[in-house]
């Protein structure tokens, strides 16, 4: 029989089932961990996830309240062929052999995925000269099947782009994938596996680092041993680095925003367009994304880990943006923009994939620099990993052969594949007859099966990036509470306690006052 | 998937619009009428306004002298006239797609599943929302909780009575954004400050002076292009022109946007961005037999007025089929 890991959130009584909570360390037994992974972005879920096909004691921890709510949530969501990559670097060739794992990946984890291709697009002479550069880097990466496209051939693929263009670069295996969707498949399957998640807990101290057994020291004070300590912290893995005296690295957070258009205009573009790279950004693009909208993005803003004024997204950036986009597709203008979010990378003053085996510490793996391919590389970053901590530090692996390493057919979110498509769905349950989100068409049915999911989702963002409730165009006006109160009612939790994000984030503060229900009708 | 049902007429949306040319329809001697409508009940958004002892009266009925009364009531009065007829209602029955030149519909329901549905003509009676920040172009900012919309205001307050914020920052200074002002207070929170981004509020004196019996929001008008939300976890406040004005939570409310993804799924014409439908001056859409009534038509119309924009446009409907 497969072990189940243990899944505990780090939460007060009342806010959640009690069997969830995580409130004691005995409930993680006395043997110390083989492998630690601080960090539960797409790089540790991925670790963790072909790290569980082991015979390890393996635990994941993150201090939000779901997987992959760090930079894993805000991102273009492309998967990368890396035609564009720096040269000879590992990061060209982790992401060049993801994409070569991508398809069946998505396939093994029901991870919703489309090979969508890329349009590089020059809009004057100046670009037009960089083309052959572009697809000379390209081949140079092993990317072999692009294709430079003359003016007529790129607006015969793309009829919307402008008709400034000059000629372009197609990327025919660009695809595009669901972001939030990745961190939770490699986490449940982890799960399965075995591998223990502890969500809502912060580290904020590391003991005995140079000791064959380490101590991680939580926010809250609860002490978790382990042999191995793998640093994925994203942002945070630079303060997370310096709490053990791991070598000395900068980061700085690199902010990019989004616009978010209405799904009535994808049809207008199939492939993701981009302009030429510059020096210092890929610029911005225009995106189909797989749940079905058109995205324009990101802008690439620096700032300091001290600025604690910088807000998610800005109007002024968002019309500079905008402007820039429609560069590419002049159209964009008029569509209607239904959101707006931002994503933060962690910008290494180092280079990027900046990794440290034995990290001033036998046993301490520090990755950093992850900043703008980490969810297509993912999956050959983690294998990559592996290597390290086995050549290196002597981890030793021996096959679980129980383990699996893929989800079952059910587990296809509903906004994927419609249940209710199917009459046999609504007739053995009901609830998947019951639309609740209206813009996305999103069923009672859905968000339940999602709260009974492995990871136990009890927040709106989590059941929100599981199912897609509340991100179509009216932004949770109709659905947002009606959501909150099938958490409440579902988990029986008070819906007071229903939160965004955790704690600190509940919906609502205290019950109202003057004001009850006793008035009579008077119209009849 | 079951085979497809005909009807003379279907209205999607059982508001005070749908309800209005549902019921004219009918005295009209029209006899197969089906109105499909996802909420549970019948009444569009005043069923939401639930009826409190200390509670606000927001929806005027102006054709019995303009007297006040709770939007749960009045919405319960439309589910009595209809319950008279033979209309046939569909409650949480979702429309999911429609075909416009075949004047088709799919809607999908818990009891039935999915199911297809033809019309001789298709009135879409499906209200508005309210304008997200996106949409409104100068809101920005963090995105915590408690940034609400006054739908789950309503659903938070009158619902569930819950009261999700003691000190009130409202976005909108329409008459939706007064309403909303005078049920937080009502409810326990304090007076609300009010923000827009025009120099005075956008409902006219008159309409504020009604809900002074409930208290006095504050009105700071300004003429940025851009606010920005603060907060990480919880709302705290506004950064307003370099000023921060505090708060516990925030509203965004009014400026109403009409639900018109059933049509532009389905090609009819739509404007954009106001997403009004386009129209020809007998209130048909694109397509023949199509219409549309109440607020999705665009602009802010109290529930009485859409009443009776549905039996104007009944009319309509009923000249359209007695020539086909
Ligand atoms: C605007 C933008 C666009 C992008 N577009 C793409 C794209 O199209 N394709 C692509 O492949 N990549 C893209 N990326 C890059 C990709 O999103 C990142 O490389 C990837 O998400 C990094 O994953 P991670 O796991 O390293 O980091 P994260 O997802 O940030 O995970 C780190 C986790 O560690 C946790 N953590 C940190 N410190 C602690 C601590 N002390 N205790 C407990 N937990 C801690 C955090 O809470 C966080 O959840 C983009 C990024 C951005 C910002
Ligand atoms: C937040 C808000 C607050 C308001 N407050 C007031 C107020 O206090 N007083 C006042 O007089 N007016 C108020 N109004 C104006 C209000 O819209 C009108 O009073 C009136 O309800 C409009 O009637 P309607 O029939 O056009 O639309 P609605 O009342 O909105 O009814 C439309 C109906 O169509 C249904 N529907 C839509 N699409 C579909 C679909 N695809 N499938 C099935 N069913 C569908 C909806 O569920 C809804 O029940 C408010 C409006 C909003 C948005």
């Amino acid at each position: 029989m497969r072990k189940y890991g243990k899944l505990l959130y780090n939460w007060s009584d009342g806010n959640i089932e009690e069997s969830l909570i995580f409130n004691d360390d005995a409930q993680l037994g006395d043997i110390p961990y083989d492998v630690a992974i601080v960090g539960a972005g797409v790089v540790g879920s991925a670790l963790a996830y072909k790290l569980s096909k082991y015979k390890l004691k393996i635990l994941l921890l993150d201090k939000n309240y779901d997987v992959g709510e760090g930079t894993s949530k805000g991102n273009s969501a492309i998967i990368h062929t890396g035609f564009d990559a720096p040269v000879d670097t590992l990061e060209s060739e982790l992401v060049t052999k993801a994409s070569m794992e991508w398809p069946e990946l998505a396939k093994k984890l029901k991870i919703p995925f489309e090979v969508c291709g890329a349009l590089v697009v020059a809009i004057d002479e100046e670009q037009e000269k960089q083309l052959e550069k572009v697809y000379a880097k390209g081949l140079k990466n092993g990317v072999t099947d692009i294709k430079i496209l003359s003016s007529e051939e790129a607006k015969k693929l793309e009829p919307n782009i402008t008709d400034d263009v000059l000629g372009g670069i197609l990327i025919p295996r660009e695809s595009i994938a669901d972001p939030f969707a990745t961190s939770i498949a490699f986490s449940e399957v982890s799960l399965s596996n075995g591998v223990d998640i502890i969500l809502g807990v912060e580290i904020t101290a590391v003991e005995n680092p140079d000791e064959k057994t380490k101590t991680l020291v939580t926010d809250c004070g609860n002490r978790i041993t382990t042999k191995i300590i793998v640093n994925v912290g994203g942002l945070g893995s630079e303060k997370l680095a310096k709490l053990y005296n791991g070598e000395q690295f900068d980061t700085n957070p690199r902010r990019g925003q989004f616009l978010i258009f209405d799904k009535f205009s994808r049809p207008a573009i199939n492939h993701i367009l981009l302009p030429i790279p510059t020096v210092t950004t890929k610029g911005v693009l225009v995106v189909p994304t797989i749940f079905g909208n058109l995205i324009a993005g990101p802008t690439a803003e620096d700032y300091s880990h001290d600025n604690k004024l910088v807000a998610d997204t800005t109007t002024e950036q968002l019309q500079l943006l905008l402007e820039g986009a429609s560069k590419l597709y002049p159209k964009l203008k008029e569509q209607p923009v239904i959101s707006i979010f931002s994503g933060v990378r962690s910008n290494c003053s180092q280079g990027s994939y900046w990794i440290r085996c034995n990290d001033n510490h036998p046993g301490i793996l520090t990755v950093a620099g992850i900043r703008s391919t980490g969810f297509t590389s993912s999956p050959s970053l983690a294998q990559h990993l592996i290597d390290e901590l086995h050549d290196k530090i002597g981890l030793n692996l021996e096959v679980n052969h129980e383990a699996i390493d893929s989800r079952s057919e059910d587990k296809w979110p509903g906004w994927w594949k419609r249940r209710y498509d199917d009459e046999k769905f609504v007739k053995e349950n009901p609830e998947y007859g019951k639309v609740v989100c209206y813009c996305e068409q999103i069923t009672r049915g859905d968000v339940i099966q999602h709260l009974d999911s492995p990871l136990k989702p009890r927040t709106l963002d989590s059941i929100k990036r599981r199912t897609r409730a509340q991100m179509g165009r009216c932004q949770g006006f109709d659905c947002m509470v009606n959501i909150a109160e099938i958490i409440s009612d579902h988990c029986e939790v008070p819906l007071d306690k229903i939160s965004k994000r955790g704690p600190g984030s509940e919906i609502a503060q205290s019950l109202t006052s003057n004001y009850s229900d006793e008035a009579k009708n008077e119209l009849n | 998937m079951n085979s497809t049902k005909h009807f003379s007429v279907v209205i999607i949306g059982a508001g005070p619009a749908g309800v209005g040319a549902a019921l004219k329809l009918y005295k009209s001697g029209i006899k197969s009428i089906a109105i499909i409508e996802r909420n549970d009940k019948i009444g569009g958004i005043p069923s939401f306004y639930k009826r409190k002892k200390g509670g606000v009266r927001t929806f005027m009925r102006w054709s019995r002298g303009g007297y006040p009364v709770f939007g749960q009531d009045y919405a319960a009065w439309l589910g009595k006239q209809i319950l008279k007829t033979d209309v046939e209602v569909k409650l949480e029955s979702q429309v999911l797609e429609i075909d416009a030149k075949g004047k088709m519909l799919t809607f999908v329901n818990s009891k039935e599943g999915k199911v297809n549905l033809s019309a001789d003509a298709i009135i879409r009676a499906c209200g508005s929302r309210e304008e997200t920040p996106a949409e409104r172009k100068w809101i920005a900012g963090a995105r915590p909780v408690k940034v609400f919309f006054t739908k789950q205001i309503l659903n938070l307050v009158d619902r569930n009575n819950l009261l999700p914020m003691k000190k009130p920052l409202i976005i909108g200074s329409d008459i939706i954004a007064y309403a909303a002002a005078a049920k937080l207070k009502a409810a326990g929170a304090s007076d609300s400050t009010i923000v827009d981004n025009r120099t005075s509020p956008k409902a006219p004196f008159y309409e504020r002076l009604y809900f002074r019996f409930w208290g006095n929001p504050q009105y700071r008008g300004f003429d940025v292009k851009s606010l920005e939300i603060t907060g990480v976890k919880s709302a705290t406040g506004v950064n307003l022109n370099g000023t921060h004005i505090d708060c516990d939570g925030i509203v965004i409310c009014g400026e109403l946007i009409p639900n018109s993804e059933l049509a532009l799924i389905g090609n009819l014409k739509v404007n954009i961005p106001s997403r009004i439908p386009v129209i020809n001056k007998n209130y048909q859409l694109s397509e023949s037999g199509w219409f549309a009534a109440g607020n999705i038509l665009g602009g802010f119309h109290g529930a009485e007025w859409c009443y009776y924009d549905g039996k104007k446009v009944a009319d309509y409907v009923l000249k359209y089929i007695s020539k086909s």
